[in-house]
């Protein structure tokens, strides 16, 4: 050992250690606070919310009604989505180039068009090109149903169909990238077993393709039920629509819209717990 | 009968030619050695037997049937998927990366191929799995998950996955490439007992310590050529060609130590 090592060494047995703590974190955190604090109390002090008006509608009926409404709308149609998604996914994927070609353009116009635009289209112009719906037995002439398209496309109808097939645009990227995240060297050895495609999809492929396609769609469960209140301009009786009905007779735009908020508040809670639920049963391997 | 006949393959990548008028006759029994540089074919002639990649000319028969295609007077037709998944559910194969299945356990994976190919009964097919993991010696690790195994462990659960189909032939591409000295001996160890069995194999390798030992013939390949194809003895002790000369020179300290 040199001289210089001999004396650090001697004496001393046991070091402490101290980490270095910063002040910056603790500076910018206060200021937050601050500013929150700030907001807080403006709202109140100005009385921008009137508690007793809140309180007379959040549980009334035609809130939980519009609430259960957009529940209904968000989650019928992400079920459909799924469905269909998983399609256009395999499409994306197949090896048939003509197939390939019709899923990317799928995806490309329906994600591409806005979603405002593709309810109006199913609830006003839709019916136009096809004002009869029919279905006829083979080589009958007499129809089984029959009725006025008009009649059959309800607002909620048409928004179901609007969002069904929005949605499975997203949903057919989230699921073809989940598929792609499972390594080629897993299919080769069950094909090398004499798997067929369909066993190496079910039993490989989506239960792992599942730990990365879950969070994605509880991502888009949420934006769905949020996107229904698009379906609102025509007509359909959501969360938002019953809340603009309700300030436009008596006034209250903030608290009514607070109510509205709420309400998206919880059921995105359900989703996100829902969601947790869901990746515990995919546990990471 | 042989156990394998390839007829006179070849193919292409593109602009390159991979495999160039292969043949190779195959034993029941036998346990050949593909040997060869990097790029000479000897994986890509593996992976065409069991019609994972297709070949552009020649034929492949395994037990005298025609692999992926049905022949009609001289023209050849591939066949449908169901009919290829039959095939290569007679013939097994172990790859250099194991490629066991991430979510499911040792268990799980060398059931894999009864449950969904044979159609096994869960039971039957859980019992059958259990004596094979305990033959390769892993026993008592059918409920642990790839994640939790070493290379070696893994490939012999791979092994095991595959011999649960009851292969009448074995392919082993690069088995023991990606696994050091000390791993790489395990799974020599249980291939040496499949051999000892009497089963046909077919391997792929760079260990010359494995081909050394188990195989009964070599075939040297390069540039997707045959170069030699002569009994493994004759192999290391004096090979015919330059070519397998220098090859065997580059890799002497390897040899020797086998």
């Amino acid at each position: 050992m040199s001289a210089m090592t001999e004396r650090l060494v001697a004496g001393k047995s046991k070091f402490t250690v101290i980490h270095r703590r910063s002040w910056l974190p603790w500076l910018l955190a206060a200021l937050i606070l601050a500013v929150g604090v700030r907001l807080v109390s403006a709202a109140i002090s100005s009385r921008i919310i009137d508690l007793k008006v809140v309180a007379r509608y959040i549980f009334s009926e035609e809130i939980l009604t519009g609430a259960l409404n957009t529940v209904l709308l968000g989650t019928t149609s992400l079920a459909i989505a799924l469905v269909l998604g998983l399609l256009v996914a395999l499409m994306r994927i197949s090896r048939n180039r003509l197939l390939a070609g019709m899923a990317a353009a799928y995806v490309y116009v329906f994600r591409g068009t806005p979603l405002l635009i593709q309810i109006i289209f199913w609830f006003n112009a839709f019916p136009t090109m096809f004002p009869e719906f029919a279905l006829h037995l083979p080589l009958s002439d007499q129809p089984l149903v029959q009725a006025k398209m008009t009649d059959l496309v309800t607002p909620y109808l048409a928004a179901l169909i609007a969002l069904s097939l929005a949605e499975a645009a997203y949903m057919a990227e989230i699921i073809r990238a989940g598929m792609l995240a499972v390594d080629n060297g897993q299919r080769e050895a069950v094909k090398a077993l004499g798997m067929t495609p369909v066993a190496i999809l079910r039993r490989v492929v989506l239960p792992q393709a599942c730990r990365i396609i879950l969070p994605a769609t509880g991502n888009q469960y949420i934006l769905l039920l949020k996107s229904s209140s698009l379906a609102s301009v025509i007509g359909f009786l959501e969360l938002v629509r019953i809340s603009t009905d309700i300030y436009s007779a008596n006034f209250r735009v903030v608290e009514l819209l607070a109510i509205a908020a709420f309400w998206y508040l919880v059921m995105t809670a359900f989703v996100t717990a829902l969601q947790s639920l869901l990746e515990r049963s995919f546990p990471q391997r | 009968m042989e156990s394998v006949f390839i007829d006179d393959v070849s193919k292409w990548r593109g602009a390159q030619r991979v495999l160039a008028n292969v043949s190779v006759r195959v034993m029941p029994g036998e346990v050949v050695a593909l040997l060869g540089p990097s790029g000479a074919g000897k994986s890509t002639l593996l992976r065409c037997v069991n019609h994972l990649d297709a070949v552009d000319e020649g034929r492949i028969f395994v037990e005298g049937t025609l692999i992926g295609y049905r022949q009609s007077g001289d023209r050849l037709y591939e066949l449908k998927e169901r009919e290829i998944c039959l095939q290569r559910s007679r013939i097994g194969m172990v790859f250099q990366n194991f490629n066991l299945i991430r979510h499911l356990s040792a268990l799980e994976n060398v059931m894999l191929g009864p449950l969904n190919v044979l159609g096994t009964p869960r039971a039957k097919a859980a019992v059958r799995a259990q004596e094979l993991l305990q033959m390769v010696g892993l026993g008592h690790k059918a409920s642990a998950f790839p994640s939790q195994l070493s290379g070696g462990q893994q490939q012999r659960v791979a092994i095991a996955r595959s011999l649960a189909m009851d292969p009448t032939l074995m392919l082993l591409d690069e088995p023991t490439s990606a696994l050091d000295p000390e791993l790489a001996e395990e799974v020599l160890a249980t291939i040496r007992a499949l051999a000892a069995q009497g089963r046909t194999m077919m391997i792929a390798t760079h260990d010359m310590a494995l081909a050394r030992d188990l195989a009964d013939r070599v075939i040297f390949m390069e540039a997707g050529a045959v170069v030699e194809d002569v009994p493994a003895r004759q192999f290391f002790e004096s090979p015919c060609s330059e070519r397998a000369r220098q090859f065997l020179k580059r890799l002497a300290p390897q040899a020797r130590a086998a």
